[in-house]
């Protein structure tokens, strides 16, 4: 649940990128940091083991300030895929407003995904969030590699879940941006029907997200 | 809705940003960089690295920035653009690392925590596990023995069985070829007695006839004495007869020891045919005394009660070190039917006492007893839901008592 400061005017919201392990949730995040302009847009925080894979978490923070003087922080985390390192995903993911499940579009990985979902939703679940109502977007990512399953496939195959499916490739920046923004519109209902957003922060959704990802008209790209 | 974050999500202060470093060596640093004296303060000044004097006024400030927020400031009397650049973005790396430092270390304990709680919930599963597999251990053992002791019974009631079926079948065959014989001998006796009753009519009249040399033959034979003496041989030998036919009946009946049928019998009758099979062992060493109260009709197998009986008898028998007496009582108590067979034999010594109805356990030479009288009969007992004690004193005797339940068959 977003983290709200009245006395400092402060809103704090927590987006998780959850995925099987090297399925390139790192790779969202730096790609993001190089693609968004907000007002507000820290460094990439790495907490990474030498061979360059994510042992605790990595942090984006970006943010923006509204005209009622209130600052509205992302703090973007992503989790370790490595399926030993399941104590520290629960604990990244505790307290989530959204997740991005970033799966490997690769025809090899579907039990890595499909065990990897699973994975999150019985840590959702362990953390006292409610998996019905938790936004939710399911990226499919390295679209520029040979053996992938095709678009047609992913959609036949998820045709049935309620969550948008959007195709991304993380090192060419496809999709990237557009997966932030899909999470930001499931986001802002959810946060607006808990904190009267619009009111507090004088800004609907349109203008929320075009802010928070830099892009004054918002349109999605 | 708020919720303050805790951990590694927690908010950190300046102070805590930069507690990695040793502050009078950052400071005397900053101030050799810029070449003018410079301190650093938190956003809201209530902090300040080092013990550093407050700055003259018209002193510039450069915002610290950390997580999107002004974090402090460094204060520096210098004019030199960059260099104050360059040397807030060096404390701002180190703000970076030192919260990258606090984070780490908070995930770290977080995820240690969260293990060791995962570790110590298995212990418990597996040593809850490990109990109930110990406990379905030892109930294992405890169903064995139970198994083991139902194969033993069943083996020593077939050895037994198998003992029975063969006497029974001796008996039975014994029966049926005296049982002939015997019979046309008492028949013929009794026709002999009449025939002598004819000759004593003639006799008479032999007597009283005056024909000395018919007289003088009939004194010289002594038939007198002969007509005297001959009924009451015949009456001996018809008695003897008759007994020979009742203890072949009662043969007959231990005969039926193999049949497993229960059939309603009074117990007396079955104590009565046990003490005459073993009256030619108890006659010769003991005086029998039966004191036999009414019993209602028992419904039980009456062979294999009538074995427990006999086996009792001659077991009180073999006691007798010198010539005793043999009591035997029936009765009811408490709704039971209490038989006891007491002897004045030479007692059981108490160290032996607990072991008598273990299986093959006896005092007899070998060859002469299999050790299985006592343990047989006590299956017996309980198999009718009754149950047998014995009591014994060294010299005085031995008193065995058996309860059965009347009313087995109506529960």
């Amino acid at each position: 649940m977003a983290e709200l400061d009245e006395a400092q005017r402060k809103l704090t919201i927590k987006l998780v990128y959850y995925g099987p392990a090297m399925s390139g949730k790192t790779s969202n995040l730096t790609c993001l940091h190089d693609l968004l302009s907000p007002e507000l847009k820290g460094e990439i925080m790495t907490l990474e083991t030498q061979n360059d894979r994510t042992l605790f978490f990595d942090l984006l923070p970006l943010g923006f300030r509204t005209p009622t003087g209130w600052l509205v922080k992302f703090k973007l985390y992503t989790v370790p895929g490595q399926v030993v390192h399941d104590a520290t995903r629960k604990a990244v993911l505790s307290r989530a407003d959204g997740v991005v499940f970033v799966a490997d579009s690769q025809s090899s990985q579907g039990v890595n995904n499909a065990e990897s979902f699973q994975n999150l939703e019985e840590n959702v679940r362990r953390v006292g969030l409610d998996f019905e109502t938790l936004p939710l977007v399911v990226q499919f990512n390295k679209r520029d590699l040979p053996n992938i399953l095709s678009e047609e496939e992913i959609q036949a195959r998820w045709s049935a879940a309620p969550w948008p499916l959007v195709m991304a490739s993380a090192l060419t920046g496809m999709g990237v941006k557009s997966t932030f923004i899909t999470l930001l519109e499931a986001v802002y209902p959810a946060l607006d029907k808990n904190f009267s957003l619009q009111k507090m922060l004088g800004t609907d959704i349109h203008s929320f997200i075009s802010t928070a990802t830099g892009e004054p008209c918002g349109n999605q790209s | 809705m708020e919720i303050s974050p805790r951990g590694y999500e927690r908010a950190l202060s300046l102070h805590e940003l930069l507690s990695g470093v040793v502050p009078e060596k950052l400071s005397a640093a900053l101030g050799s960089l810029l070449g003018s004296p410079a301190r650093v303060v938190s956003a809201d000044g209530s902090w300040a690295l080092a013990s550093a004097q407050p700055l003259p006024m018209g002193a510039r400030r450069m915002p610290l920035f950390h997580d999107l927020e002004i974090a402090g400031y460094l204060e520096t009397t210098s004019n030199d653009d960059a260099h104050v650049r360059a040397a807030a973005m060096v404390l701002e790396s180190i703000m970076r690392s030192g919260a990258r430092y606090f984070m780490a270390s908070e995930m770290h304990i977080e995820v240690v925590q969260a293990d060791f709680e995962e570790l110590k919930r298995k212990h418990e599963a597996l040593m809850a596990s490990e109990a109930r597999y110990k406990a379905l251990a030892e109930h294992l053992e405890a169903r064995v023995k139970e198994q083991v002791e139902i194969i033993e019974t069943a083996h020593r009631h077939l050895y037994h069985a198998e003992k029975l079926a063969s006497v029974g079948q001796l008996a039975a065959g014994v029966a049926h070829e005296i049982n002939n014989p015997i019979g046309f001998i008492r028949s013929n006796l009794g026709t002999a007695l009449s025939y002598v009753q004819k000759f004593q009519s003639v006799a008479q009249y032999i007597k009283s006839c005056n024909d000395a040399e018919l007289i003088g033959l009939w004194q010289a034979a002594d038939l007198e004495f002969v007509m005297e003496d001959f009924p009451p041989l015949l009456q001996e030998s018809i008695a003897g007869a008759d007994r020979v036919t009742r203890i072949v009946a009662d043969l007959k009946g231990f005969s039926s020891v193999d049949q497993t049928e229960e059939e309603l019998v009074d117990l007396n009758d079955s104590i009565r045919s046990a003490c005459n099979v073993a009256a030619n062992r108890i006659n010769s060493r003991a005086d029998l005394k039966l004191s036999l109260g009414e019993l209602p009709r028992l419904r039980c197998k009456a062979g294999h009660l009538s074995q427990v009986f006999l086996n009792l008898l001659l077991n009180a028998a073999q006691a007798m070190t010198q010539r005793g007496e043999i009591q035997v009582r029936s009765g009811i108590e408490q709704g039971q039917i209490v038989i006891s067979v007491k002897d004045t034999g030479c007692g059981i010594s108490p160290d032996i006492l607990p072991r008598i109805f273990e299986p093959f356990f006896t005092t007899n030479d070998v060859g002469a007893g299999t050790g299985l009288g006592l343990t047989v009969s006590r299956d017996i007992i309980l198999a009718h839901g009754g149950n047998i004690d014995v009591s014994s004193a060294i010299g005085a005797g031995t008193t065995v008592t058996i309860h059965l339940p009347i009313d087995r068959r109506n529960k």
